[in-house]
């Protein structure tokens, strides 16, 4: 693993929700470290907190409380800084046994400081690309001037006809298809999969240190999503780019990642080198990661067992988070000796072999 | 400093709190304030249709003019002729109440009525009413009721039958599109697979259940509307005449002494029309952010 | 709205006009039918305003055939109409018009200057609450809106007079009185600035124009401008802005107009308004009828032009064709 690029620690967002009253524990206490030129892959069922973790990284969280605890720490030739420094001035936690059950937060005065942080670092230090690329571009706008935009923006390039031929370098780098034709298109002229093809550009033109690439094959057609994880893992060798890739595809997550963080519930429950947590032989793995690889669409699964095991019950309400291990309503490998401790207490972050931690109380001392 | 707090307890089994208790205190606020006008209003209408008032509103005293509020008995001070201006408030809102009343009924009605056909049953009968809404919306209302006070007379239930009328559209394609909403939650279609008569399934389900805040909000935004015809009318001159107060008269007739620095004749009615129309606004705004907001979310 | 869709700007514009032009002569039948039932046949007073020859008229009467049946009349009527004719004024014999012309210019003065005002009183409100939710500044502005528009307009017209004209005497006392003769332009500003802040749709443009931005903050695109440091205005500023505002204008174009008809009672001022309230006081039902013909297609002029705003910054509405070729 090389040098970290970028350090999460113990990050929690909660929303509320008004008509329960009640926090809505979106990321709840999640760690994770990205490596220099590495991706790293947080995979899991929608609603584990995949997107919130990389939106709140972002500081593009609108709805409150939002982030309201952790320590995300950038590390750039440029130095070090903290995104969420000072959070703690901004925010006062109210806590009944060990759970936050009231949370005070200076909201106007933490928005100027999270665009005070981030003005120097989105876009040009970290990018991000979305799922959906057809809603994510602006429909009013050119792609071509969508991507000059940030060449100018984040970009020594500032001369809007050296801006251009940048940005038809970039289109033709993310084999854009008569990229001087697209780059005077509107959006909805293109398909999916270009507008894709166009944010990747976008985001790239910049050559930023950390990309975040959220879903980027939701919401495409199944042969164009196999083109684009392909681009992104060409990009990937070529330019040797850290990224932090969300998906719920572990067909995509195998493919790309170098590390792989599984969440469950709003936290990580499994955390380590992606053969050892993908790979069929290695044994230790958590209950929710052996299911979820089990559930995963393959020759062998459906020839032995006729069919796709679904994980049995539903991902855990995050209004309602279960107090003992999160998994444990679903889990079919709880044993009587460590049924009580499963159902009570939330196990920790365990370092089984260097590199790869587990949350279970399976692996117990 | 925003505060976010949870209540202790099993929170997943709890069904949602109705929308009064999760209301925005702002538009909690709004609301109280339109419902008192709205029983200023309504005990000020009966107070003047059995002429409880302090004084006759058209007994003329010379020896009282444009008095100060507070002068003599005078609540609120008199006027140009010494009348007492409180009771010519109380007695003007005879002037629109009933046939602001009547302006809302035919909004309502014909609204209603329109927008549910437009929205279950689109095609040809939708394109009808978007034309009916469109034609309707071409006419400055004020000036479609000076045409009609041209062609028939200044009477105030003519104009406020064109006030229900230009209403119309507004409420038609608010029903329309709730149906429309509707239609695509599935509400409508399964209802039908249940095999109940279509005529039942469109008043009951969706007029009764859904419908019924949003012509509530309507109601109270038509009366807003009413009143501000109507004051408009008695100033213009079309309206109640003089002596018999009306609000929008009692400006006008103010006026000359305004100018003479004795503001309060004028401004008494003014600030009632304001307080009036902004109650009914506030009311109208503030429970579609408890109902309609919370339907949405 | 899907026709609109799928054709080329051209298309969309003839679509637009051909409404507009089916829209009015729907508001010709209205207008024709509010006199045919009124007492008293005003009808046979607008033909002999119409058409002015004594033995033309008996001609025509005995052309048409009598009885005349009402589609006769009304389509005679609409048939003057188009040529321009709109009969001559009861009370002052002159052509409807030309009556109406010299005075169109000075209330569109009014009522374009006065949205004018509207926008730059709600914009800023707007565009401040969208962003900021609920503040103690927001929510002061919003009360503010709230006030302006349920204020009515006359007595504000008044308080306007007083203040500016009667204590710091930027006019003589006699302005007010002689409006036509002494105008110059800080009076005139006066109107429009009451109209602006009094025509009672505020609150309601500031609630559009709060909504949409709102909901364009929301949209995927914006959270990508923001992800890539770009600014969020600038990004918004076509679907958050520029089309509500046009649409919310070309909306309240009818409130606009109406409220002219009483700040020009206030002020005296020579517009369609004061001559409209004239002719209803006179039962001149031609210039009634003629400002009512004008000011509705003064209305569908503004939702025409809404709809060329709206094909011209929507790339969707004006080029699908060239879209369309490569769209999945």
């Amino acid at each position: 693993m090389g040098a970290p690029l970028l350090e999460i620690e113990n990050l929690r967002t909660y929303f509320h929700s008004r008509s329960k009253r009640a926090f809505i524990r979106a990321v709840d206490g999640v760690t994770m470290v990205i490596a220099r030129g590495e991706t790293l892959s947080v995979v899991g069922e929608s609603g584990s907190g995949k997107s919130v973790t990389a939106l709140s990284i972002m500081g593009l969280l609108d709805a409150g409380p939002g982030v309201i605890s952790g320590k995300i720490t950038f590390r750039t030739d440029g130095g070090e800084r903290n995104l969420l420094h000072d959070l703690e001035h901004y925010v006062t936690l109210g806590e009944q046994d060990g759970r936050i059950m009231e949370v005070s937060k200076d909201e106007a005065g933490w928005r100027k400081q999270v665009e005070r942080i981030m003005a120097e670092v989105r876009g040009k230090e970290i990018a991000m690309i979305f799922q959906n690329p057809k809603s994510a571009l602006n429909p009013f706008v050119t792609v071509g001037h969508q991507i000059t935009e940030a060449i100018r923006l984040h970009t020594p390039t500032k001369h809007p006809r050296e801006a251009k031929e940048r940005s038809l370098y970039w289109l033709e780098r993310v084999k854009m298809d008569s990229p001087r034709l697209r780059f005077d298109n509107y959006p909805y002229g293109l398909s999916g999969g270009m507008c894709q093809r166009a944010m990747i550009a976008m985001a790239l033109s910049s050559e930023p240190a950390l990309l975040i690439a959220d879903e980027p094959t939701t919401g495409l057609d199944a042969t164009i999503q196999s083109t684009i994880v392909g681009l992104l893992a060409e990009l990937k060798s070529e330019l040797g780019i850290a990224t932090l890739l969300i998906s719920h595809d572990i067909r995509v997550v195998s493919r790309l990642a170098d590390d792989v963080a599984v969440m469950y519930g709003g936290t990580v429950v499994e955390y380590g080198p992606a053969p050892e947590i993908l790979g069929a032989r290695f044994g230790l793995k958590h209950p929710y990661t052996a299911a979820l690889l089990a559930s995963r669409p393959s020759a062998q699964n459906v020839e032995e067992k006729g069919g796709l095991p679904a994980i049995e019950g539903e991902v855990p309400d995050p209004i309602d988070v279960p107090r003992g291990c999160r998994f444990y309503a679903r889990c079919n490998r709880v044993t009587e000796d460590i049924r009580d401790a499963c159902a009570r207490h939330e196990p920790a972050l365990k370092e089984l072999t260097p590199g790869h931690h587990v949350r279970c109380w399976l692996y117990g001392d | 400093m925003k505060r976010y707090s949870q209540t202790t307890g099993e929170v997943g089994e709890s069904s949602d709190l109705s929308p009064w208790k999760t209301a925005d205190a702002l538009d909690l606020v709004y609301v109280g304030y339109g419902l008192l006008i709205v029983v200023l209003v309504l005990v000020s209408y009966v107070l003047g249709a059995f002429t409880w008032l302090p004084y006759d509103p058209e007994q003329i005293r010379v020896d009282l003019l444009n008095a100060p509020p507070g002068s003599a008995g005078h609540l609120l001070g008199t006027d140009f002729l010494g009348r007492d201006i409180l009771s010519r408030l109380i007695v003007g809102i005879q002037a629109y109440f009933l046939p602001g009343l009547l302006a809302i009924v035919i909004s309502l009605l014909l609204g209603t009525t329109l927008g549910a056909l437009a929205g279950y049953r689109s095609g040809e009968v939708e394109t009808l009413v978007t034309y009916f809404n469109n034609l309707v919306d071409s006419f400055p209302r004020l000036v479609l009721i000076l045409l009609v006070i041209a062609a028939f007379k200044p009477g105030i239930y003519y104009i406020m039958v064109v006030v229900g009328v230009t209403g119309v559209p507004a409420v038609a394609s608010l029903i329309a599109g709730k149906i429309e909403f509707l239609a695509q939650k599935n509400f409508i279609e399964a209802a039908h697979v249940l095999g109940l008569p279509s005529r039942v399934i469109l008043l009951k389900h969706i007029l009764w259940h859904h419908c019924m805040p949003l012509l509530v909000i309507q109601a109270t935004i038509g009366m807003g509307e009413a009143i501000l015809i109507e004051t408009s009318l008695s100033y213009l001159g079309f309206g109640v005449q003089e002596p018999t107060p009306s609000w929008g008269n009692m400006v006008q007739a103010g006026a000359n002494y305004f100018f003479q620095g004795k503001f309060w004749p004028s401004t008494a009615p003014a600030l009632s029309i304001l307080f009036t129309i902004l109650g009914f606004h506030l009311l109208g705004d503030g429970l579609n952010g408890i109902l309609e907001g919370s339907a949405g979310k | 709205m899907k026709l609109a869709a799928t054709k080329p700007i051209t298309l969309v514009l003839a679509r637009e006009l051909a409404l507009a032009a089916l829209l009015l002569v729907g508001v010709s039948f209205v207008v024709f039918v509010i006199l045919y039932l009124s007492p008293g046949d005003p009808f046979s007073v607008l033909l002999e305003g119409q058409i002015s020859n004594h033995a033309a008229r008996a001609g025509l009467r005995e052309a048409l055939g009598v009885p005349r049946t009402w589609y006769v009349q009304y389509l005679s009527w609409l048939g003057n109409l188009l040529q321009g004719n709109f009969g001559t004024s009861i009370r002052t014999g002159l052509p409807v018009f030309g009556e109406i012309a010299r005075v169109a210019l000075s209330t569109l003065y009014l009522t374009l200057g006065s949205m004018l005002v509207t926008l730059l009183i709600a914009v800023p409100i707007a565009l401040h609450s969208s962003v900021r939710g609920t503040t103690a500044l927001n929510w002061l502005l919003t009360m503010l809106a709230y006030v302006v528009s349920a204020l009515p307009v006359f007595w504000l017209g008044y308080v306007a007079v007083y203040v500016f004209i009667h204590q710091f005497g930027v006019f003589p006392l006699t302005a007010r009185i002689a409006a036509s003769s002494e105008r110059t332009w800080p009076f005139s500003l006066l109107p429009i600035f009451v109209l602006g802040i009094g025509n009672g749709t505020v609150s309601e443009v500031v609630r559009h124009l709060r909504e949409e931005m709102s909901r364009v903050m929301g949209e995927d695109y914006i959270r990508t401008a923001r992800a890539k440091g770009a600014s969020v205005w600038r990004h918004a500023f076509k679907e958050g802005l520029l089309i509500p505002m046009t649409e919310i204008i070309a909306s309240k174009i009818p409130f606009i107009l109406g409220g002219a008809v009483i700040v020009e009672q206030v002020f005296n001022w020579p517009g369609m308004g004061r001559m409209a309230w004239q002719a209803a006081q006179d039962r001149d039902f031609p210039v009634i009828m003629g400002i009512a013909m004008i000011a509705a297609t003064l209305v569908r002029l503004g939702s025409l032009l809404q709809r060329v705003v709206y094909v011209a910054v929507n790339p969707r509405a004006s080029n699908e064709r060239r879209g369309a070729a490569w769209a999945e």
